[in-house]
């Protein structure tokens, strides 16, 4: 601020608080009004007193930015005045400057031998006293400001100090080297060491394996707070125990700072253990259930292979026999008993077939570990049809195979798998010649295969329930075992697939099956 | 001269369709049966000590008390039987199993059909070449279900 010029006049008057005292002292009053006149404008508060000793009382109760001290006073002179101000403790820094009319090397000698910081001659020349005098209100304000700042920064201290105590964590400042600058209660507590013996010690002490994070330079305000890290901790008495810390920095004017919050990991480590202990220990009763399930699976399917086979032996013989019988007693028996022996034929011929189906299905559904190869599907599908060629020859069909993928898999449950389907689409066929259209495209990690019929399609309600052994939609008019789409499915399932059907009853289904490559 | 057939069966119900079938072929055979797998055993270790060599052995792979593989491993330790075409004559038979009788010196087998003119036919006929010294399948590894 440019001082003392009379454009102060023109100022506005500062904020109530931020105005500074002035003392006028001298025994004429109208010198005290001249004084006065002319450092009104300064807008300070100004206070007059008529004596020294007035004056001293005032320094009692007020502190003064300056003190404008006439020499030549009754009863106590300027410099007696001054003296006994200067020997207080409240005034002892307080800036005195003298008015005297006299210009005398002995007068100027004493005066700042009191520690006068100037004098002023009379006649005054206002510009000059205001120009003084403002010098010392700005001192004054100057030290009103840093005293305010230093107040300030001591309640951010306090606040900052209150954050770090109330904080959850284990609070720990240090600077780059890893010097600890403060410290908070809880990582007295978390460490056992007293604060003093924590400040100024290496952090790597408590944390061996901390480092300082990478600090983000371009981003004044410090560092993001780093993702949690599990640290070995250690305590005074050297025992160890998990820390789960987080850092972040901050730039300081004395360098950059990292503060590092600590949390004793203990619990939560051993809740991880039990966690883990759990998990193997289920991980261990499901591969035993898993090995039991498969053993009794292997077990059944045995099992059913075994009945087959010997359901298959008596009932073969019962279906020969009836034809023995049949031929040997030919022209001897009436139409009633012909047909009688004929049903017994029929039922047990069914039968057989029954079983033979049953017993491709447990083949098909076989669990046991078998190695995949690349397989070539148009290879499959050509077999497929193969396998079908009198079924196709006779029902006039047209199948129709796009290109075809190579992918890992069985080669024997593929074949069976295209048969049954290829062989459903012609038997369930529509008045209209069957035209069957088998297609693949890659889709998610795997294949869609698809086997499109024109025939009489399927109500989506029983989409699921084709799929099951035995299963079937029609009676004797259709020929089929009920176990063909078991068949299929077993054989995708085994694969690791996945079937079902899509279907508008009257205009055909389209069989999908996913395989994974 | 009569031909004599060493046959292990336990369906007795195909014991009858052999007999019927060999007598279509006009073949003089007298079959000696067994219808366990234990008696075949000790019988194919007497062969030659005592009773006669059959002309050709069929062994059905299902029995009481063991099955054909079993049988053709007693036959192979009796080197009297060595130069005897073995046959394993069944409904079913799994590769493993084939495979497991071509080792153990079958020449092949025979399927049992369902349907009983067929049965004839096909049994007649391969037993009639194997009689003869022909050595029908006898290489020919199973891939596959033989149905």
């Amino acid at each position: 601020m440019t001082a003392g010029t009379p454009t102060m006049t023109a100022k506005a008057a500062p904020e109530e608080g931020t105005r500074v005292k002035l003392l006028l002292v001298d025994d004429d009053p109208d010198n005290l009004l001249a004084l006065q006149a002319i450092l009104e404008p300064l807008h300070q508060e100004l206070m007059l007193a008529r004596s020294g000793t007035e004056a001293l009382r005032m320094c009692l109760d007020h502190d003064f930015a300056a003190i404008l001290l006439d020499v030549r006073m009754p009863e106590m002179d300027g410099f007696e005045t001054a003296e006994i101000i200067r020997s207080r403790r409240r005034s002892l820094q307080t800036p005195i400057l003298f008015v005297t009319a006299y210009r005398s090397d002995e007068q100027l000698f004493r005066g700042y031998n009191l520690g006068a910081v100037d004098f002023l001659f009379k006649p005054i020349v206002p510009e000059i006293l205001q120009s003084k005098v403002n010098v010392f209100v700005e001192l004054r304000r100057s030290e009103q400001l840093v005293r305010r700042k230093a107040e300030e920064l001591e309640r951010t201290e306090q606040r900052f100090r209150a954050v770090l105590e109330a904080a959850p964590d284990a609070m720990v400042i240090t600077n780059q080297a890893g010097i600890i600058e403060l410290a908070n209660t809880r990582a007295d507590i978390l460490f056992g060491r007293s604060r003093e013996a924590l400040i100024g010690r290496d952090i790597h002490a408590l944390l061996p394996a901390w480092e300082c994070p990478d600090d983000d330079f371009t981003n004044p305000a410090g560092s993001q707070p780093t993702s949690e890290q599990r640290l070995n901790a250690y305590r005074d008495d050297g025992s160890t125990f998990p820390a789960q810390i987080t850092r972040n920095s901050f730039h300081t004017a004395d360098g950059l700072l990292i503060t590092t919050a600590i949390r004793d990991a203990t619990d939560q480590a051993d809740a991880e253990a039990k966690i883990q202990k759990i998990n193997l220990e289920l991980e261990k009763r499901v591969a035993e259930r898993t090995a039991a399930l498969r053993y009794s699976n292997e077990a059944l399917r045995q099992f059913a292979w075994a009945a087959s086979h010997d359901l298959q032996e008596p009932i073969r013989t019962v279906v020969t026999y009836s034809q023995w019988l049949a031929k040997l007693a030919d022209g001897r028996l009436g139409s009633r008993e012909s047909k009688m022996l004929a049903t017994i034929e029929q039922h047990a011929a069914r039968l057989n077939q029954l079983l033979g189906a049953l017993r491709q299905y447990i083949q098909v559904s076989d669990s046991g570990q078998h190695a995949h190869t690349q397989v070539d599907c148009n290879a499959v599908v050509k077999a497929a049809t193969w396998n079908l060629q009198a079924m196709i020859q006779e029902s006039g069909a047209t199948v129709d195979c796009g290109p075809m993928p190579t992918i890992p898999a069985l080669e024997l449950p593929l074949v069976q798998l295209f048969q049954n389907l290829i062989s459903n689409a012609i038997k369930y066929r529509s008045a209209a010649a069957p035209v069957v259209r088998i297609s693949a495209e890659e889709s998610d990690g795997g294949w869609l295969f698809s086997v499109q019929d024109n025939g009489i399609g399927i109500d989506p309600k029983y989409g699921e329930y084709i799929f099951g052994v035995f299963r079937r939609l029609h009676g004797s008019d259709k020929s089929g075992t009920g176990i063909g789409l078991a068949i299929c499915r077993a054989a995708v399932e085994r694969l690791g697939g996945r079937i079902w059907v899509e279907s508008v009853p009257g205009s055909g289904s389209n069989f999908r099956v996913f395989l994974p490559s | 001269m009569k031909m004599r057939i060493f046959l292990a069966e336990d369906n007795l119900g195909d014991v009858l369709l052999i007999e019927e079938a060999l007598r279509r072929q006009s073949l003089d055979c007298e079959i000696d049966h067994y219808a366990t797998a234990e008696d075949a055993i000790r019988a194919a270790e007497l062969c030659g000590q005592g009773s006669p060599v059959p002309d050709l052995m069929m062994l059905d792979y299902n029995l009481p008390r063991g099955n054909g593989s079993d049988i053709l491993a007693a036959a192979s330790r009796n080197p009297k039987l060595a130069q005897v075409p073995k046959v394993i004559v069944t409904s079913f038979l799994q590769p493993e199993e084939f495979n497991h009788a071509v080792k153990l010196g079958a020449r092949g087998v025979i399927t049992k059909p369902v349907d009983f003119e067929l049965f004839m036919q096909d049994v007649g006929a391969k037993v009639t070449e194997l009689l003869q010294g022909g050595n029908f399948g006898k290489t020919k590894a199973m891939g596959s279900e033989e149905s």
